[in-house]
């Protein structure tokens, strides 16, 4: 179940990413990539969220979810003060 | 009066000088009187019931109209519409037909290019792409 | 490290909430509404995670939060793109 939930939140944030990605490449919107971004990082720590609990590696990965989490929030702040108005 | 009416430069001094409504309902009470002297703070009072918006509000829209060269300051804390060129004036005077005219497209209008850069990340969620 | 970077985390989802809220205000578009509130949740599933600490076993719930988040995106992005009235 919790490897279910966790693949379903990977391809939500992958979806968003991929038509962010496309919205970027057909408008050349600053905002757009740098919301791409963000979900990038969401995606990464979903990812590793799935890794996590479904491998249970040795080692814990939750610094580099967070790691991904915070680029990817940081990003999307940036494009929202930057790049609205 | 066509949408094609709307030229660029116009589509250009309404994203600069009307963010929303109110402002350009502000604009055209100011235009309404160019020779006369108003308080900025009692102006909104004075507005209403007809325009109703707040000081705060007022103050911005009065600041960007300052800042863009359609009024003009005057002793104490008056302003008057004053049009720093023809060109503005003539701007002035298609916000004013439109709004007469087309008061729902121009309204339309107003919120679509203030809030362009944000529509377009709601507009990336749209499986098919193309236009608006 | 793990701390200050979940602290982080956490403001940032909000701050990126808040945001989602003001532009859900200014063009009445129900997606931002919904990624408002998504991002509210992946702050709460952050903050709760780092409350719970990852040896307790009811943090895997605190994940769910994050998947109503993600659910709720899934529902808005339908929603834009198979909904009648067009917004």
């Amino acid at each position: 179940m919790n490897s279910a939930l966790s693949v379903l939140a990977t391809l939500t944030s992958l979806a968003c990413m991929i038509l962010l990605f496309r919205a970027y490449a057909g408008t050349g919107k600053r905002l757009l990539l740098w919301s791409a971004l963000c979900f990038v990082g969401l995606t990464v720590n979903n990812l590793l969220l799935f890794v996590d609990l479904v491998v249970f590696p040795a080692f814990d990965l939750r610094l580099y979810r967070l790691g991904a989490s915070f680029f990817g929030v940081l990003f999307l702040l940036y494009g929202f003060i930057w790049e609205t108005k | 009066m066509q949408d094609a009416d709307f030229s660029d430069e116009f589509c250009q001094f309404v994203q600069r000088t009307i963010p929303t409504v109110e402002a350009a309902e502000l604009l055209l009470a100011l235009a309404a009187g160019p020779d006369e002297w108003w308080d900025r703070t009692q102006l909104p009072a004075k507005l209403r019931p007809s325009l109703g918006i707040s000081d705060a509000e007022a103050a911005r829209y009065l600041d960007r109209f300052e800042a863009n060269g359609l009024v003009a300051p005057g002793s104490g804390n008056r302003i008057r519409y004053r049009p720093a060129s023809d060109e503005l004036a003539a701007q002035a005077a298609t916000l004013a037909q439109a709004y007469a005219e087309r008061p729902v497209t121009l309204i339309r209008m107003i919120y679509a290019l203030r809030d362009a850069k944000i529509r377009s990340f709601a507009d990336a969620f749209r499986l098919k792409q193309g236009g608006a | 490290m793990i701390e200050f970077m979940s602290g982080a985390v956490t403001m940032g989802f909000l701050v990126a909430s808040i945001f989602f809220l003001r532009f859900w205000q200014g063009t009445a578009d129900r997606l931002f509404l919904a990624f408002a509130i998504a991002f509210a949740l992946m702050a709460a599933n952050q903050a709760l995670a780092q409350w719970l600490g990852a040896a307790d076993e009811r943090v895997g719930y605190a994940y769910l939060l994050r998947v109503f988040g993600y659910v709720l995106i899934l529902v808005a992005i339908v929603d834009k793109n198979f909904a009648r009235s067009a917004k």
